[in-house]
């Protein structure tokens, strides 16, 4: 069976790596592992479970299983990429955390 | 007596001319005279989209100020799965049923905004209810409905949920209809009647329901893109329905100045036709009424702004600070309308006894941009005054400060570090006044597990935006 490894990293420096295997989403395999990720449609509507891919393009190392409603294209050519619905394509290194759902929007009048 | 909701000193016998054995109070008057003071609150709160590890969860908050544990959170009770955003929720049955005498008001239906599961607590003992029952998003999504908001019970005891969009978390949204044994029904309405949807107040008597418009869930979850705005992805309507048949009737577009148009409230008396609704990102009140003589005789809904907040202008901020009206409420004797400008960090009260002109009674300016007051009992406030309870008298007023969790994050950052707390105000319904309580706070920062959010309110008895009568 195929398997990717993907390093998991937390704005306060923690690392994490795990084994994500295939068909399976990188929120399910860490949660497989008791890393507690944020989420919450589980669908792709809703963003909270936004993590950033930190290196190279998103379409070479992650597949969305739907279409990710959540995110804009400007954020898709960003890197931003949803956790509930991403599937390993290759190794990768992925910011997660709550704080990187809170990079997809400003405060628009500050 | 099966009504859980009427305390047990109260006189046997104050409503037998009305056979009143089901749930609640026969009147608006009579839920002032004949409720106790409120003793407890339950209060929505969440750790959806933060670090910490752990599920949303209802606050038992203890209000009883003769109590060791005044201002503590007594108890909380756990949902089943994290990511919820637990954000309102209602009653199995209120004073809408008070003819009904098998039912009682017990069961609290507490759906998660962002997981669309829907948890149904048994609330029989007020001081520790116990989750009972739980729907699961996948049961939701087959009704092509997600995003569950406002929860209202039905005079017979059913149960009517508005959804804010389809299984995929577009538009349309619509309404899911519990039976009393808390499975789905169906869909309430026939597909296709509106596309966006948030809150809704019936009226029985006037055979009419209204409701209003934020957005498809996709759009609003993720966080406020003035983008949005400017693409019409944000709702600006009220629409009017006929309540038998659960078909819209009218339509009215608010216009510029009607942008998200949130909380809806009829006034309590069941004779009226008069309410209002918040416009929040417009920062306007608008009143809306039956006016018979329009349509030639056929008599339609009319909405007209009545109240405008400024923007104002802060050295901080490039734009000027709307104030976000995200709250109101209508005490219990329709006197007064009160609401939040969570932005600028206000609460205020309107005289709304002629309702087509409401007059600024009182304000208090605590917490968010503009707040004098920024810090209660050494606690640094963040938020600004959000989902707002009224005591059934009038004469206490409580609010919490969280309004929806990315949108803290947006506009208070801080707010997910502190947690949000609980706080209230002394109101004189005779004089039109009120006065911040500097010795109540409710903090959920000393949450065990972390800080926490803290959303909608609801008292054990009954409450200003849950009773509605037949």
């Amino acid at each position: 069976m195929t398997s990717h490894d993907v390093t998991l990293e937390w704005p306060d420096g923690r690392i994490r790596t795990i084994e994500v295997r295939e068909g399976e989403t990188v929120l399910e395999a860490a949660e497989r592992n008791d890393i507690g990720l944020p989420f919450g449609c589980r669908t792709g509507a809703c963003g909270t479970c936004t993590g950033r891919l930190l290196e190279g393009a998103a379409d070479d190392a992650l597949a969305h299983r739907r279409r990710p409603r959540a995110l804009k294209d400007r954020h898709l050519s960003n890197g931003y990429v949803l956790l509930c619905l991403a599937a390993p394509r290759a190794d990768c290194r992925i910011a997660v955390g709550s704080s990187v759902h809170t990079e997809l929007v400003d405060n628009p009048w500050k | 007596m099966s009504d859980a909701s009427t305390p047990d000193d109260v006189e046997p016998g104050h409503d037998h001319e009305h056979h009143h054995e089901g749930p609640g109070y026969t009147t608006p008057q009579a839920a002032i005279e004949e409720s106790e003071r409120e003793q407890l609150a339950y209060v929505m709160s969440l750790y959806v989209g933060t670090d910490v590890d752990a599920p949303d969860f209802v606050a038992v908050v203890d209000l009883d100020p003769d109590s060791e544990t005044y201002c503590e959170i007594v108890d909380r009770v756990e949902m089943p799965e994290r990511g919820d955003e637990l954000h309102h929720f209602g009653w199995n049955a209120c004073s809408s049923s008070c003819h009904v005498d098998e039912l009682e008001r017990r069961h609290l239906i507490v759906p998660g905004q962002r997981s669309s599961r829907i948890h149904v607590l048994d609330a029989k003992d007020r001081r520790n209810p116990e989750l009972e029952t739980v729907i699961e998003p996948e049961d939701v999504f087959e009704y092509d409905l997600s995003a569950p908001h406002t929860v209202h019970c039905i005079p017979d005891g059913q149960i009517l949920i508005s959804m804010l969009g389809d299984a995929d978390g577009e538009l349309p949204g619509g309404f899911l209809e519990l039976n009393e044994d808390f499975e789905i029904e169906g869909r309430w309405e026939p597909p296709g009647e509106i596309e966006m949807n948030y809150d809704y107040w019936y009226q029985p008597r006037q055979n009419v329901m209204v409701s209003s418009e934020w957005a498809a869930p996709k759009t609003y979850y993720p966080g406020f893109d003035l983008e949005d705005v400017e693409a019409g992805n944000y709702g600006r309507k009220l629409h009017f329905w006929d309540w038998e048949d659960g078909t819209v009737e009218q339509t009215i577009d608010l216009g510029e100045e009607g942008q998200i148009p949130l909380e809806v409230r009829f006034l309590h008396t069941p004779e009226s036709t008069h309410g209002f609704v918040g416009a929040a990102l417009s920062s306007n009140m608008f009143h809306f009424w039956r006016d018979e003589s329009a349509d030639d005789g056929q008599g339609a809904y009319r909405a007209e702004k009545v109240i405008d907040f400024e923007a104002r202008d802060h050295e901080d901020w490039d734009m000027p600070v709307p104030g976000l009206t995200t709250d109101i409420l209508i005490s219990m004797d329709d006197r007064y309308l009160f609401g939040s400008n969570w932005l600028h960090g206000e609460v205020w009260m309107y005289d709304i006894s002629d309702p087509s002109n409401p007059r600024r009674a009182d304000s208090l300016s605590v917490g968010g941009t503009f707040g004098e007051i920024q810090e209660v009992q050494g606690r640094e406030l963040a938020g600004g005054p959000q989902m707002l309870q009224l005591s059934l008298d009038g004469e206490r007023l409580y609010w919490t400060t969280s309004l929806f969790s990315s949108w803290d994050d947006q506009f208070y950052p801080e707010e997910a570090e502190r947690g949000s707390v609980m706080l209230k105000a002394d109101v004189d319904p005779r004089k039109g006044t009120m006065e911040l309580d500097e010795d109540f706070l409710v903090d959920w920062g000393d949450c065990p597990e972390g800080p926490a959010r803290a959303h909608e309110i609801r008292w054990p008895d009954g409450d200003c935006t849950s009773d509605v009568w037949q």
